[in-house]
């Protein structure tokens, strides 16, 4: 496998990666499909903003997002049914029931670990040591230029964490275990060790003043974009789009088998930051996972972390006193 | 015996008939394809087939179960195969519920002990309408109101009673635990009556040469 140059790395020598947008495959079907999937990803985004953005303030709650959130991702669970991109990511009752144990896991228990000592805590502490009220620059701006840079902010600071989650060991411990995913389904995404969850979580926009409604638009600005990064759908994605957003593609190959695709895409929504420090790649991969995609169970993940980092800390400051673990032939 | 009151919740039996001629070695070789798979280890003498699955891949066709036994018997009707397969998937699916219960009762008591003193909760609810007042005295930028955005609303005297009904359910809802717990009811149900006719389409395809 000779792999594709992307600027000064090769990507695709060690598992498939389909590089480039013009060999990645459109949508297959007639009129009216290619028509809906062509459309679907901005007409929701757009309806989204549009919704946030007129809805009365009685509407305008956290309560009504996690409603429209749990109906979009029902919805598009449907869509991975009806239009599913590659047969080997099909979602079985197995594979739903354990996404779902997890998407459960964050709403229950970890939602209620998180409300102590997650992003949000950690600010309000920091505000309260050194009486800090909440930085006001951006109340008088308008709604939507709130809601971007709220989201970019996020989305700045979740690119920093994700690529040092890559480049320093301790961190790719937490984030590791989410890499042995072998399939992009809609829960997926919340697969993974709770650490890693809790760390990519931390942002600093609590520490900002905004408008309520700048941040649900924020918020929908991640539904309408982020959702698809772990899905089992193909669309045709406009172009404005794959320049400004993360895809599924994006997201494939930041995926796959192949060491050097993993490391890039590494944003979240806008892969516009990818762009700007050199490591967005354009393509897409279907071969996913870790170790040649070997299953890791749920109990492996939890304690992945502490059990790999403990091997290399012994492994590190035992230097000889450890027998030897390979003999040699003479 | 008492056993076997339960195991239903996690053995998936039952038995299909082979293909009028076939040989037990010809049902065997048919089979074989689902058991040479990651993971699967099985062992294959005289009328049974015993397998074993671990860290068995997602697209496995039979990934759901962690080992079983395949018997070809020889009944009134004819050769029928009988298996008994087991899932600790389908056993932890049944068990999820009775997590999720706990979890909602942790919230309670977490929110229960949590609980804010009469004078800080207060100072919390002076606080929370001195913020929503901020927002509400706040004038929208002008291309907002040029493109008719709602303005934020000064806080009623009506609201309080609702804040009042938010405060009881405490800093941590148990709503989520017990969605959840429903959820994973509804799975289990679902998936016991799935899995139980897909495997036995599955083998009789296979028998069948499909």
């Amino acid at each position: 496998m000779g792999g594709v140059r992307v600027g000064n790395r090769v990507i695709g020598a060690q598992a498939p990666v389909t590089v480039g947008w013009e060999n990645v495959p459109r949508v297959e079907g007639g009129p009216v499909k290619q028509f809906v999937f062509t459309w679907f990803q901005p007409t929701v985004l757009f309806a989204l903003i549009a919704f946030w953005y007129y809805a009365p303030n009685s509407i305008a709650t956290a309560s009504t997002a996690i409603g429209i959130g749990i109906g979009f991702r029902m919805l598009l669970l449907a869509l991975e049914w009806v239009n599913p991109r590659h047969d080997s990511w099909r979602l079985t009752w197995k594979e739903l029931v354990v996404d779902l144990f997890y998407v459960s896991l964050g709403y229950t228990f970890l939602g209620m670990i998180e409300s102590y000592i997650g992003g949000g805590a950690m600010i309000k502490a920091i505000q309260g040591s050194f009486d800090w009220d909440k930085l006001a620059w951006f109340t008088g701006m308008p709604l939507l230029l709130q809601a971007l840079l709220i989201s970019f902010i996020f989305d700045f600071g979740q690119y920093w964490m994700h690529r040092g989650m890559h480049n320093w060991y301790p961190l790719w411990l937490t984030h590791a275990p989410h890499h042995y995913i072998t399939q992009l389904n809609i829960n997926k995404g919340a697969v993974g060790n709770p650490v890693e969850l809790f760390l990519i979580g931390l942002g600093i926009g609590g520490f900002f003043d905004f408008l309520p409604r700048a941040a649900l638009l924020a918020g929908t600005l991640g539904l309408a974009v982020g959702t698809y990064q772990h899905i089992n759908v193909r669309f045709n994605t406009p172009r404005w789009w794959r320049f400004l957003f993360n895809t599924t593609e994006h997201h494939s190959v930041h995926h796959s088998q192949d060491y050097e695709a993993t490391r890039s895409n590494y944003s979240s929504t806008w892969i516009v930051i990818d762009r700007l420090f050199g490591t967005a790649v354009d393509g897409e991969a279907e071969l996913l996972g870790m170790e040649g995609g070997r299953r890791m169970s749920i109990p492996e993940m939890m304690v992945y972390p502490f059990t790999e980092g403990w091997k290399t800390f012994r492994e590190r400051f035992s230097k000889g006193q450890l027998p030897p673990t390979a003999v040699p032939a003479e | 015996m008492t056993s076997r009151v339960f195991d239903w919740i996690w053995h998936v039996r039952g038995s299909v008939a082979l293909a009028p001629g076939q040989s037990r070695d010809d049902a065997f070789d048919r089979l074989d394809p689902l058991f040479d798979q990651t993971g699967t280890s099985r062992a294959r003498f005289d009328d049974t087939l015993e397998f074993r699955k671990r860290a068995q891949a997602a697209q496995d066709k039979m990934a759901i179960f962690d080992g079983g036994t395949l018997k070809i018997e020889h009944g009134a009707a004819g050769p029928v195969l009988r298996y008994n397969l087991t899932s600790r998937a389908l056993l932890f699916c049944f068990l999820a519920p009775l997590l999720f219960l706990a979890f909602a009762q942790f919230s309670i008591a977490l929110s229960k002990y949590d609980k804010p003193s009469a004078a800080e909760a207060a100072v919390e609810k002076k606080k929370a309408e001195e913020v929503e007042k901020k927002n509400a005295e706040r004038p929208l930028h002008p291309i907002d109101t040029f493109l008719g955005a709602p303005a934020p609303e000064k806080p009623k005297k009506d609201d309080k009673s609702k804040k009042d009904k938010e405060d009881d359910k405490g800093k941590h809802s148990p709503t989520p635990a017990y969605v959840f717990a429903a959820l994973f009811a509804v799975l289990y149900v679902a998936g016991r009556i799935l899995e139980d006719r897909l495997i036995k389409s599955l083998f009789k395809k296979r028998l069948l040469g499909l």
